[in-house]
């Protein structure tokens, strides 16, 4: 079977990559049942499933079963935030190959200091453009594969500024990254000169209510990029959800649930008739099963 | 009261009395097994150790996860308290909250947290990359304001003599007792004259790291008692041991062909029984499970 990092080569070849953000199985599979062609694992919400913000807190190995735990879970490529690679070059090496291992398709790895903050938040601390780009060579060298993807982002345009991390974009692609994620555009205008100035194929990050202002799917892709990650469309939409109707079971009345579906009409989403199929796939006709 | 509060309580009595604690290295649950079988009061989770059972060099690549998991299978496996290595504490002041609370709730009696800069190197290699006082400090206050069980030891290590010198490192370790830290680990001092100075300038109980082959001058337990240590931890004694006899058997196999006589008089039975097969057993027994008369 073609490799998942060669699967989402060939989808940024045809058209831009939409990539919403899932951070559980549940998400996941419904990620691919509504027929998208590929996935974003978000680091905040992999946070937020664990009991923690978005600080820096989530390790390593948690994020790579997460990851693990979503790749079993869909076939679609899966794109991953591995944060700083948590560390120096020796960690962003055992990153990668523990991403890689997991089936994961791409990986974004950033050039803010360990530990690392939302990117969309404030007094985020940037590491040199020496050491950033080193850690893109050691991740680029780390890959098994050469179809991984490896996607640099970089959080410099809040500290240093739109020119230095247009610079870093670069910088990165010529190190060997193959997409560049300029994180947090500040306007449209910057926007829009990202894909222009960058020699490379470029992601958008959509944040809602982040520091980057709000643009349609169709629009990014006019603008030239090539993949666009949704991090927390459905994270917030599941935080909505469940406040709302706590609120509404907190008024004493029993509410009825959005997903609005028997047990097993739930079930199904999650392979039930395929699950089912295996308790007599495996049996002689004349009914053994019957005895039971 | 918790198997891990009580094996807290044990050692902060322990740490008090007279006798000096001899903490041997473990790395899994067999090694501490071993220890506490061979009858010693405290055993210590050896992050080289760790990381090389893991398949790595001591080179900062083990995560907080992968400390804490097997941090929590030694002090399942131990009859007595459990002192981990918890590096830096994996960041910063959160990050470092994170670990007390991760260790704690893994049955650790205690940790001890360095002032070296992120991901760490062994303290007995070179170019090690130490942060100031003051973020060392805040890191101290951190997992002494973590920490839930108020016995849970803060063992604070400073790395900086190999970089700042050696009054800089007695200066860190008061410092960091102030802050509240219940041992002071000052690692690889240079010379005996320093090991001597270690307790008689630091104001609390303080740690030896016996190393093999390390930076720090090689002495007798005894000797370390007499200069006033309050507890030596032996990283690398049963890792090298393992290392060593491990070769040296799968070299005869390989050279031989065959597999040497040396263990062969163990039975599969009394290796079982080292790790408990009577215990487990007899729980067969009480449940009244049908199978054991079967058998």
């Amino acid at each position: 079977m073609t490799s998942s990092g060669a699967r989402l080569r060939s989808l940024m070849q045809s058209d831009m990559v939409v990539a919403p953000g899932c951070y559980d199985g549940i998400t996941a599979k419904l990620i691919a049942a509504a027929g998208h062609h590929a996935a974003y694992m978000t680091g905040a919400g992999t946070s937020a499933s664990l009991g923690y913000p978005d600080f820096g807190l989530a390790t390593m190995t948690e994020m790579v079963d997460n990851a693990a735990r979503i790749t079993r879970t869909i076939d679609i490529p899966l794109i991953c935030d591995a944060d700083t690679g948590y560390g120096n070059e020796l960690n962003v090496t055992r990153t990668v190959r523990e991403y890689e291992r997991k089936g994961v398709a791409a990986i974004h790895l950033e050039d803010q200091d360990f530990p690392k903050k939302c990117g969309h938040l404030d007094d985020k601390e940037i590491i040199s453009r020496e050491a950033y780009y080193s850690k893109i060579q050691a991740a680029v060298s780390a890959r098994e594969s050469a179809d991984f993807v490896i996607i640099a982002r970089t959080d410099s345009r809040a500290v240093i500024g739109f020119d230095e991390a247009i610079a870093r974009c670069n910088g990165a692609l010529a190190a060997g990254a193959d997409v560049a994620f300029f994180e947090a555009a500040q306007t449209l205008d910057e926007l829009r000169q990202v894909p222009q100035l960058v020699n490379g194929p470029c992601l958008l990050n959509v944040v809602h209510k982040g520091k980057t202002p709000k643009v349609e799917l169709a629009d990014a892709k006019a603008m030239g990029y090539k993949m666009a990650i949704l991090p927390s469309l459905l994270y917030r939409n599941v935080l909505g959800a469940c406040e709302q109707i706590l609120a509404e079971l907190a008024t004493g009345k029993m509410p009825t649930p959005i997903g609005d579906m028997t047990p097993h009409e739930g079930f199904r989403k999650f392979g039930a008739d395929e699950w089912d199929a295996l308790r007599t796939a495996f049996r002689d006709a004349d009914g053994r099963d019957a005895a039971e | 009261m918790t198997k891990a509060e009580a094996m807290r309580e044990k050692f902060k009595s322990m740490i008090a009395g007279d006798a000096m604690i001899v903490a041997p290295g473990c790395y899994d649950g067999l090694t501490a097994t071993l220890i506490s079988q061979a009858g010693f009061d405290c055993a210590y989770m050896t992050g080289a150790g760790t990381s090389i059972a893991k398949g790595y060099p001591d080179f900062g690549l083990m995560t907080m996860t992968e400390m804490v998991a097997n941090a929590d299978t030694i002090a399942n496996a131990a009859n007595c308290p459990v002192i981990a290595d918890a590096d830096t504490g994996y960041g910063n002041e959160l990050n470092v909250t994170r670990t007390i609370h991760e260790y704690e709730r893994a049955g650790i009696t205690g940790i001890h947290l360095e002032d070296q800069g992120f991901p760490k190197k062994c303290g007995h290699l070179d170019d090690k990359e130490i942060v100031p006082l003051d973020e060392y400090v805040a890191k101290i206050r951190a997992a002494v304001a973590a920490r839930r069980d108020p016995n849970f030891q803060i063992i604070a290590r400073t790395d900086s003599r190999a970089v700042l010198g050696f009054e800089e490192a007695v200066r860190r370790g008061n410092a960091a007792l102030e802050a509240g830290a219940d041992i002071v680990f000052v690692e690889a001092p240079q010379t005996i004259c320093e090991l001597k100075a270690v307790p008689q300038q630091i104001n609390g109980p303080c740690l030896f790291n016996y190393v093999e082959g390390g930076k720090t001058p090689e002495i007798d337990l005894a000797t370390a008692a007499g200069m006033g240590f309050k507890i030596t931890i032996l990283p690398g004694f049963l890792l090298r041991q393992a290392i060593l006899s491990c070769e040296e058997i799968l070299g005869e196999l390989k050279s031989t062909g065959e597999p040497p006589n040396r263990y062969k008089h163990v039975s599969v039975r009394e290796m079982f029984n080292r790790f408990g097969a009577n215990e487990w057993d007899k729980l067969r027994v009480d449940a009244g499970s049908p199978k054991q008369a079967a058998e």
